[in-house]
């Protein structure tokens, strides 16, 4: 057993892949959001991958209810693209980030045994000049593919502790 | 009482500028809130959110608790969300369902009606006082409901909602029409976003076709195109820039209404079709026959802005509502829409383009709000007092029944808001 890492009741470790390596995965993903290399953050994806926000607690489906996100592969790339855009003023001047993840889990996962199923904590603190500083906190749920090179993000789901509350502009996936 | 003469409130909106206070100061902030919030039409709520008896939707008008309910009969009831014995807010959901609206404070509970039901150790209270209905839970002093759109005034004396609506009652049946049944539903929850500055800058927002090219400009791909702002095989995107280089956004008109409504021309040149749209589209034909359907399907228009609480997104397919909170803070939802009676796929994929187009994380909207924030920062300055809304001003067509059409991104949309504004606060 990696240290840092418990396995929830009934979670059986996949073949493979050992749990350090997701948590890993995990927290290069939040480097790459935080470093806003947006370009190797999209490749981490599967491209039938999904990043989803629910607006909701608990809310059961993306289709039949609003989300703050909602992106498959092609949805996110145009998001990519326009966080790099030079001309995007809700990043002029850019947003600094610090991502904080903990509380890694295995949550049992049903079907294709090269998937794996990890939830986690998060809490992002977002500083922009002129506007107040922002905290958002909440919960990670990733569904990682294991393919020869590595992982895949087949879904990212984030929970936010205040999702279905209003909010500002919101650039920084979470 | 207003410390401010007619005259002066007047004074500050002109025919081309307003009066960079009427973005900042307070107090005129809280006089709109008795001379506009407090004398028109509001919107509320849409039926469909009060689908059964004790369905209730609790909203805000000129900042005050009320709720949207369906009685026991079916009847849609608007009270104030105020507890008639001594002013506790009753329900703090924002929407749900009870047999008895009850206070959490001393217990107190209502009928979905209104009526007081329920008082605790109710013989102790002169028994007249608790038959007064100003102790129950108050009802708004005038409601009206246009298919399905609930509308309530503070002014007892306020004039029929058709009359306030004017040519502006077009955009809610363009878009209703639209549902094969003549009936939308609320059936997707909402977007919210709120933004550090005045409710009018939103307002100016929906009628303002000259701010694409600029503020979404990180919109458009290399290839000259917005993306995918709608579904369907064609009728899903527009090209951006036309070939003398001008947005096409902005060479479209806008209109003004009468009482401060405006609508902007639709970005879409084509019918949405392809896949469930043509199953759709013969829905619509069986029922209306060709003619009608591609009136009712026509390109027209974007949006219509029906002053000052809501917009009807005839393109997007959603309603969203303003509220305004304090003079430099607003919050807004947005509402997708189900056209009853349409393949279901068509009201799911309004869903997944809303999320990119209106939520406070979505292409879109974001630099929207980012407008507004800098306005309320700009607004600061004082070396000018003036906010210029000429744009195509004296080119105006008047199209009769107090609607006047501007081309080219006109500016005539805020014209009209403003000069809705000026009439409204200055009459003392």
């Amino acid at each position: 057993m990696a240290s840092g890492i418990s396995p929830a009741p009934g979670a059986s470790n996949r073949p493979g892949v050992q749990l350090a390596e997701l948590q890993e995965f995990i927290e290069h993903e939040a480097n790459l959001l935080d470093e806003q290399r947006f370009d190797e953050w999209l490749e981490l994806f599967a491209d039938d991958g999904i990043y989803w926000v629910p607006a909701r607690p608990g809310q059961e489906s993306p289709l039949t209810h609003v989300s703050l996100f909602y992106d498959d592969k092609p949805t996110l790339r145009i998001r990519v693209e326009r966080l790099k855009h030079p001309k995007i003023h809700s990043q002029t001047p850019r947003s600094k980030t610090v991502r904080l993840v903990s509380n890694f889990r295995l949550a049992p996962q049903s079907g294709d045994p090269a998937e794996h199923c990890v939830t986690s904590k998060f809490v992002l603190l977002e500083d922009r000049p002129g506007v107040e500083r922002r905290l958002f906190g909440g919960r990670y749920t990733h569904r990682l593919r294991a393919v020869p090179d590595g992982l895949r993000i087949v879904s990212k789901r984030v929970d936010l502790t205040n999702c279905d509350q209003f909010f500002p502009s919101l650039t920084q996936p979470f | 009482m207003s410390n401010f003469s007619n005259e002066y409130l007047r004074g500050l909106v002109l025919e081309d500028r307003v009066h960079r206070s009427i973005y900042t100061d307070p107090a005129i902030f809280e006089l709109e809130m008795e001379r506009i919030f407090g004398r028109v039409w509001l919107y509320v709520g849409h039926q469909s959110q009060v689908p059964n008896p004790g369905d209730f939707f609790c909203t805000t008008l000129a900042r005050q608790p009320v709720v949207l309910s369906r009685d026991r009969d079916g009847a849609i009831h608007v009270l104030f969300n105020r507890c008639g014995h001594r002013g506790a807010r009753v329900l703090n959901e924002e929407c749900g369902n009870a047999r008895l609206f009850t206070c959490m404070y001393h217990g107190w509970s209502f009928q979905p009606n209104g009526e007081l039901a329920g008082v605790p150790m109710r013989r102790d209270f002169p028994a007249e006082t608790l038959i007064d209905p100003q102790f129950g839970m108050v009802h708004l002093p005038r409601v009206e409901n246009y298919r399905g759109f609930v509308f309530a005034s503070l002014n007892p004396q306020v004039v029929a909602l058709r009359d306030y609506l004017g040519e502006a009652i077009r955009g809610i049946d363009e878009l209703v029409d639209r549902a094969p049944e003549g009936e939308i539903e609320f059936w997707a929850g909402c977007h919210r976003y709120e933004y550090r500055g005045n409710w009018k800058l939103q307002f100016e927002n929906m009628a303002d076709m000259y701010h694409p090219a600029a503020a979404h400009a990180s919109t458009v791909g290399p290839d000259g195109r917005q993306f995918k702002r709608r579904s369907g095989g064609k009728g899903g995107d527009a090209p951006f820039f036309a070939e003398n280089g001008e947005a096409i956004v902005a060479q479209t008109g806008v209109r003004g209404f009468r009482n401060g409504h405006s609508s902007e021309a639709s970005l879409f040149r084509e019918e949405q079709s392809g896949g469930v749209w043509d199953e759709y589209r013969a829905l619509l034909v069986s029922k209306h026959g060709e003619e009608r359907t591609r009136e009712i399907l026509r390109n027209r228009r974007h949006s219509m802005t029906i002053f000052p609480s809501v917009d009807i997104l005839i393109a997007q397919t959603s309603v969203r509502v303003i509220r305004p909170v304090a003079v430099d803070r607003t919050e807004v939802q947005v509402y997708p829409v189900r056209l009853k009676g349409a393949p279901l796929q068509i009201s799911i994929d309004v869903i997944r383009f809303v999320n990119i187009t209106h939520a406070a994380a979505s292409f879109i909207q974001s630099d929207d709000l980012e407008a507004f924030e800098r306005s309320r920062q700009g607004l600061a300055a004082s070396g000018t007092d003036w906010v210029l809304v000429a744009r195509g001003l004296g080119g105006e067509v008047d199209e009769g029944n107090g609607v006047a059409f501007g081309d080219r991104s006109s500016e005539v949309g805020q014209r009209a808001q403003h000069y809705a504004w000026r009439d409204l606060m200055s009459a003392g």
